[in-house]
């Protein structure tokens, strides 16, 4: 595998930039050992973001992309997307978080600068032994259980049952209704309950 | 109801629980167990003789709270649905000492099964809804001031709705427990173990400000001559037509105090609350008949256990976790797992039929796809460097990892033999990566998150 | 022991947080902007589980100050 590593640095409007430098780290970026392509971006999720992450994949040749922005458990599948419609394994892919443990919980500008940056080299050296990896599939049993027959379950289950699938409703009583049948009219329509 | 029952595709298993949930999404094996009811429901016609025969008529119904009688035979109410009769069996005079057995008699279908049995059954299925409600805050053990449940007059907010239900032990009339007399002056207290740190739950519990408002306008409205008070913190209508029902309820003459009710104390045959009019500030002093409570909605009891077993977590209160507040209110941490209704957080009957949709367009959602992708950073063993020592079957979680025979080809000329290796099931393997430490030859690694990667890492930091 | 704050020296703190927890716990305090020591440098790990002591010992051993793990 090629170390050809292209690292995208997002400003988020001004969530990430108003606390750290993008262009210093996005500088710094571009001269670790790998990185062949650095720079920022205003929103790099929105679609000309990720349409950045696609071009350069294609022009540079790029190898292995990172992209700093916010949290992966925010993010990760959007680039992942976008770094597969790039051309390249989805998973030759790091995400640095630059905003929920960074931007937003730092107020001095030069380390919250310094600690992105060392981040953003962290994941350099990451996807440097990235392997490519393919999801494999697992069957789906299109059968459906509720737990529970009040109210909630009784709806779910005739929703899932007119859509085509078999459902099994479990119940705890000897009866299905749940609390809704002990109760008389209800609110605000006062029609009856059962 | 009816729907539910007769709907080809729903197979209903009432009086049943579910005890063992194994699998993962798209693949769970569930071990339900259905609860002996000494009926055989496949013989049964529902014709409702044995209930009628049955000596054992004096037990208190559970389904009136208390407030009325049943059979030791019998349904949950009479419309129940399936609308089939169980024996309680701690109330059977057949099942507790022997003698007895006039339902077995009389049963024209030969329906009656003494010797039944809990029976544990396994069924596989693809997606699991969670819908098991609520159960009410037991005032009767934290509010010392509203009598600990002495005075039998003090009743919550679901035995009122018995008594005015038509289907109730009253068939429909407002009666008092103590003297069975029609009460005149009728109070209700709102916010009885929520809203209150001290003796219940910081949250609020959403419905009681609607059917508060809802029983003050029965009161109001089913006996004349009376007097409604209702004592509250704040009145809460936030829903399509609320606050246009709660406007009908002051118009219909219900008084709305706002204070908390600091004591009750009998008088004669009257109740007496304590409260402070806090609009007016100074203190107030209400005789009523009968005292309504609006009580806190709890998680279903037992619920608790059943998320551990399923494996996703309950917030502080120990309602279902949602895996997100606002993005992903029905899903779990699960995946394959989705709530609705109360057994989420306290909501009312419109908020629970939506959630419920929801679920179900997740689970249907699920079901549109043939297969599912899963995620690929698995646990892989290089079988080179496997010893086969075993190490790490135990330490799976998931129950992902076991040893299995492989071909290996002899040295030196040698004939080939069999031996034991490490072998990953990719699709119960979720991930963890708990094995990869305790591999004692580094056969197994990561995928995503190997040694490598994450020595690389800690050099890049540390450098 | 006390350990004197020179003005120009920082200390190289190391966390392995599990995705699932600490590391959703992390970023729970960025959402809520809750300030902590920029120092701090998060490793994501799948799950503590995933931890090695290898990776205490590696930390050291490249001149780390603290290694903390949570999960």
């Amino acid at each position: 595998m090629k170390k050809r590593v292209g690292v995208f640095v997002c400003d988020c409007g001004t969530n990430i930039a108003s606390v750290v430098d993008t262009e210093k780290v996005a500088a710094a970026a571009g001269k670790l050992p790998g990185v062949i392509f650095a720079t920022t971006y205003k929103y790099m999720c929105s679609d000309p973001g990720q349409e950045l992450v696609r071009k350069a994949i294609q022009e540079q040749k790029l190898e292995q992309v990172v992209v700093a922005s916010c949290s992966p458990r925010m993010h990760e599948n959007t680039f992942r997307k976008a770094v597969t419609a790039g051309g390249i394994n989805g998973y030759m892919f790091e995400m640095v978080n630059i905003r929920e443990q960074n931007s937003w919980v730092h107020h001095d500008r030069e380390q919250a600068t310094k600690k992105a940056a060392d981040l953003i080299r962290m994941a350099v050296n990451k996807v440097l032994h990235n392997k490519p990896l393919q999801a494999s599939t697992i069957p789906i049993t299109k059968k459906a259980m509720v737990i529970g027959g009040g109210i909630a379950g009784m709806q779910a289950a005739l929703d899932i049952a007119e859509a085509g699938h078999p459902v099994i409703l479990v119940e705890r009583e000897a009866s299905i209704g749940g609390k809704m049948t002990q109760l008389d009219k209800t609110f605000p329509t006062m029609d009856c309950a059962a | 109801m009816v729907a539910v029952a007769q709907h080809p595709n729903i197979e209903l298993v009432t009086y049943a629980e579910v005890t063992a949930v194994n699998g993962y999404i798209g693949n769970f094996t569930v071990t339900i167990k259905k609860k002996a009811k000494y009926v055989d429901w496949d013989l049964c016609t529902g014709c409702g003789t044995c209930i009628e025969k049955c000596p054992t008529k004096k037990i208190k119904d559970e389904f009136d709270l208390g407030m009325g009688l049943r059979t030791a035979i019998h349904k949950l109410f009479p419309q129940a649905v399936p609308g089939k009769p169980y024996i309680d069996a701690a109330n059977c005079t057949k099942l507790t000492t022997g003698k007895c057995g006039v339902c077995e008699k009389i049963c024209p279908t030969k329906a009656i099964k003494f010797d039944d049995q809990d029976e544990y059954v396994n069924v596989e299925v693809g997606a699991l809804v969670m819908a098991t409600g609520y159960d009410l805050f037991k005032w009767e053990d934290a509010y010392g001031e509203y009598g600990y449940g002495k005075y039998p007059d003090v009743i919550s907010g679901l035995e009122f709705e018995r008594l005015v239900s038509a289907g109730g032990p009253t068939g429909g009339q407002i009666k008092r427990p103590s003297d069975g007399k029609e009460p005149k002056n009728v109070a209700f207290i709102k916010c009885v173990g929520s809203r209150d740190d001290t003796k219940g739950k910081s949250y609020c519990s959403r419905a009681c400000c609607m059917y508060t408002a809802k029983h003050a306008y029965q009161v109001k409205t089913k006996i004349e001559d009376s007097e409604a008070y209702v004592f509250y913190m704040d009145v809460r209508t936030a829903g399509k037509n609320y606050e246009e029902f709660y406007q009908r309820a002051l118009n219909a003459g219900a008084t709305y105090i706002r204070g908390r009710v600091s004591k009750i104390y009998p008088r004669g045959d009257k109740l007496v609350l304590k409260s402070e009019d806090t609009l007016l500030g100074r203190p107030i002093e209400v005789e009523a008949d009968l005292v309504v409570l609006a009580t806190a909605m709890l998680p279903a009891t037992d619920s608790g256990e059943l998320a551990k077993m399923i494996g996703f977590s309950t917030d502080k209160d120990g309602f279902f976790q949602e895996a997100h507040p606002k993005l992903q209110p029905v899903e779990t941490f699960a995946a394959g797992v989705y709530l609705a209704g109360a057994c989420q957080g306290p909501k009312d009957i419109p908020d629970t039929v939506a959630q419920a949709s929801a679920a179900a367009v997740k689970v249907c959602g699920l079901f549109s796809k043939s297969e599912l992708a899963t995620e690929p950073m698995t646990s892989e063993v290089d079988i080179n460097k496997c010893s086969g020592c075993g190490f790490c079957v135990p330490i799976c979680p998931y129950g992902a990892i076991s040893l299995q025979e492989v071909q290996q080809r002899g040295n030196h000329g040698r004939p080939p033999f069999m031996r034991k290796v490490a072998e990953v099931n990719s699709s119960l393997c979720q991930g963890c990566g708990a094995c990869v430490p305790a591999c004692r030859t580094a056969a197994l690694n990561l995928k995503g998150f190997t040694d490598d990667q994450l020595a690389a890492e800690v050099d890049a930091l540390c450098l | 022991m006390s350990i004197e704050k020179r003005g120009d020296w920082e200390p190289k703190i190391v966390v392995f947080a599990c995705n699932w927890c600490s590391y959703a716990a992390a970023d729970l305090a960025g959402l809520n902007h809750l300030e902590y020591p920029a120092e701090v440098r998060i490793i994501r790990t799948p799950c503590s589980g995933r931890f090695d002591p290898m990776f205490v010992l590696r930390a050291f051993n490249r001149g780390a100050d603290g290694v903390l793990l949570s999960g």
